[in-house]
Order: structure tokens, then sequence, then C-alpha cells
């Protein structure tokens, strides 16, 4: 027969910490309540069930290790000599824009060496005469290159005339023998229609003659017959 | 050094960019976490993705761990956000309603006959486990929670309710409601010629 405190009962046998004195009157019921018993002898041998899984062993996966490898580079630790000669072509590049800013001369002589900085004022005169010099060529050469460029500009120019001409020569040439041709097409067709005109004229008179002649014959016979 | 104190060595060690800290936590739960997924989700590959998501979660947010609870309660919380949302994903995707011929498939796996006739005991151990999910498989999401925490992860019913954002009450008659819907889908097996 059911029993209306079975759910309230059995909620509360699987709950956590039961007070002695609930746990005591639950107990009690289920000793006296036939209903209350079975369903929960059947609700246990269901857990029972489920408490038989056997955990199963984890397929082959990369535990999300190259993301953390990716996220997490180890740092460089100490500073290496690799690391160290990737700064000289920059140091190099450095000392070399430094020397040449700051006119840096090494002379060498017997009695040692001697380093100098910037440039002296003989060495600035001397420059100032050779650039003189040097503007005076580049001027001579300028103009020898100007003069050779006018000469050949001058003979293109007379080929260039020359061909131009030639061509148009040429082209008079044949345009003439194209009139020609066409004028003597032309008076042959002319002369053609002409003839053709001539002879219609003549055929047309001939036509004339035959019907007078009939006419002539057409009235002779109708004259004796009056 | 108790499991705690590894674990919270293992995280530290982790943080700093440790590799080997990070494979060893992952180690030590991805069974777990695995079966877990293989409970609530019913599909291996199911439970091979909610257990990269949730290992991604940990990863994530390992830097907000602050050892207020235990790291296994942590995991286990965000393994559960991961399941109600992959179930979400899942319904939308999948068509909502079964066919009865699918219904009548499923029992037929629960046949307890069959198992007790192999030979195997790795094969015996997995239509056991095939029994276990199909039975759970029946609940919906939120008594199935209930039951995998209770029962598999010996949660407490204060746990549960306050991961499931229920009152203790709720808990338990959840716990209760599922336990008959499994006795009855038991006794169908049974049940059957």
């Amino acid at each position: 027969m059911p029993c209306p405190k079975t759910q309230h009962i059995l909620q509360e046998y699987f709950a956590d910490d039961l007070e002695s004195l609930a746990k005591e009157k639950i107990e009690s019921h289920l000793l006296v309540c036939e209903h209350c018993s079975n369903e929960l002898e059947s609700l246990l041998l269901t857990q029972n069930t489920l408490t038989q899984w056997k955990n199963e062993r984890t397929p082959h996966w990369n535990r999300g290790m190259e993301l953390f490898r990716r996220e997490h580079q180890a740092p460089i630790s100490g500073f290496s000599l690799w690391h160290r000669l990737q700064w000289a072509p920059t140091v190099t590049c450095f000392a070399m824009m430094l020397v040449l800013l700051l006119n840096v001369n090494f002379i060498s002589s017997q009695e040692g060496f001697s380093v100098s900085f910037g440039s002296t004022s003989d060495d600035s005169s001397v420059i100032a005469e050779r650039l003189v010099a040097f503007q005076e060529e580049q001027r001579l050469a300028m103009d020898a290159l100007a003069e050779r460029v006018e000469d050949r500009q001058v003979s293109n120019n007379i080929e260039l005339l020359q061909t131009v001409l030639d061509q148009n020569q040429q082209t008079t040439a044949e345009n003439l023998n194209r009139i020609y041709v066409f004028f003597e097409q032309q008076r042959l067709r002319d002369l053609e229609d002409m003839r053709i005109g001539y002879q219609d004229l003549v055929d047309n008179d001939y036509e004339t003659i035959r019907s007078l002649q009939q006419l002539a014959q057409f009235v002779s016979y109708q004259s004796p017959e009056r | 050094m108790s499991l705690t104190d590894e674990d919270e060595a293992l995280i530290a060690a982790a943080l700093n960019g440790s590799p080997l800290a990070w494979e060893k936590l992952v180690r030590r739960y991805e069974s777990k976490i695995y079966n877990h997924g293989l409970r609530l989700m019913g599909s291996s590959s199911d439970a091979m993705d909610l257990m990269q998501e949730v290992f991604l979660g940990v990863y994530r947010n390992l830097h907000h761990f602050r050892g207020d609870a235990k790291f296994s309660s942590w995991i286990f919380r965000i393994a559960h956000n991961k399941a109600i949302d992959m179930n979400r994903r899942k319904r939308l995707m999948t068509t909502q309603t079964r066919t009865s011929d699918q219904e009548e498939l499923d029992f037929l796996d629960l046949i307890p006959g069959e198992t007790n006739i192999e030979p195997d005991n790795m094969v015996s151990e997995q239509q056991q486990n095939k029994r276990v999910i199909s039975m759970l498989s029946k609940l919906p999401l939120e008594q199935r929670l209930v039951v995998e925490l209770k029962m598999f992860q010996s949660q407490t019913f204060e746990e549960i309710a306050n991961l499931q954002d229920i009152s203790v009450n709720t808990a338990k008659t959840r716990f209760y409601t599922a336990l008959k819907k499994l006795k009855v889908v038991s006794e169908k097996v049974h049940a059957l010629p």
C-alpha cells in the first residue's frame, strides 16, 4: 500500500548530515513501512548499478602543451656571446658614421700615430682650388658635349628631311600614276557609253522608219477601198 | 605534502612558465574530467571536447585561482559550467525529439545478459559503463548533474546547491527524482525478454 511519507522519508534518507533524532525516526518508519523500505531497496540497487562505473582511460591528446609552450616562451638567460655579437654590425656602422661625420684623420709617421678631428685650413684651400679646376674641366666637357649633340642633331635633321622628301616624291608619283590610270579608264568607259548611245539612236531611227513604212502601206491599202 | 599543496605548487610553477608542471597538473585531473564528461555528455568525442574546453578554461583563468577553494572543486565548477554550455549548443544543433526506434535501440544496449557472457573484463567494464551512460542519458541535464556531483564527485547537497544556484531542498528533490527515474529505466531494461 502506498505511503504518503515515502518522498519525504527517502529524500531525507539520502541527506548528508542527518541529526540522530531524525535518523532514528526515518529508520523506525522504514522498519514498519513495507512500501518505503521496498522503495529504498530498489533505489539503493539503482545507486549500486551506477557506482559500478569503471574509469575509462583518457584518449591521447596533447594536453595543451603547444599552447602552453607558445605562450610561455622561456626567457633568455644571461647575455650570451651570440647575443652580444648580434649588435656588432650596428656598432660598426655607428662607429664608421662617427668617423665620417667628425672627419677623423689617422696619420702614421716615424714619430708614431696621431689622430685628428676635422680638417685644416690648407686642406680647405687645396680643396677650393681643386674644386675650381674641376668646375672648369666640367664646363669645358659640357661645352664639347653640347657641340657634339648639336652637330648630331643637325645631321639627324637633314637625314630626316631627306627621307621625308624621298617619301613625298614617291607618294606623289604613285598618286599621279593612279590619276592617269583612272582618267584612262574613265575615257574608255565614256567611249563605250557613247557607242551604245549611238547604237540605241540608230535602232530607234530604224524602228521609226519601219513604223512610217507600215503606216504608209496601211494608208495606201485603205485608199482604194474607199 | 598533501594533494592540495601539491596542486598549489604545480599551479605556481605552471604560472611561472613551467611546461612540466602544467603537464603534471593536467595529468592529475584529465581522467577525472574525461570520465565526468563521458557520464554527462554520453560519448567519447563529446567528453574529449568537454575536457579540452575545461583545460583551456583552466589555462586561461589559472592566474585568477586564489586558492580559497580546493583546485579540484574549482576545476569541477568549470567542468560543470562547460557541460551546461555544451549541452545547450548540442541541443540547438541537433533535433529536439528522438524517434521511438532510437529509444528501443538504447534499451537493447542496456540488456545485462550480454555483458555477463563477455569473457574479456575490459569489454565487460565498457558494457557496464555503456549501461550507466544510457541510464543517465534518460535524465534531464540538471538531474544528471546532481547525480554526477552527488554520487561520483561525492559533493554535499549544500555544495551542489551553491554550484547550481538552487536551494538545498531543491537539490535533494532533484536527486531523489533522478534516482526514481533511473530505477524505472533500470526496471524496464530488466523487464525486456
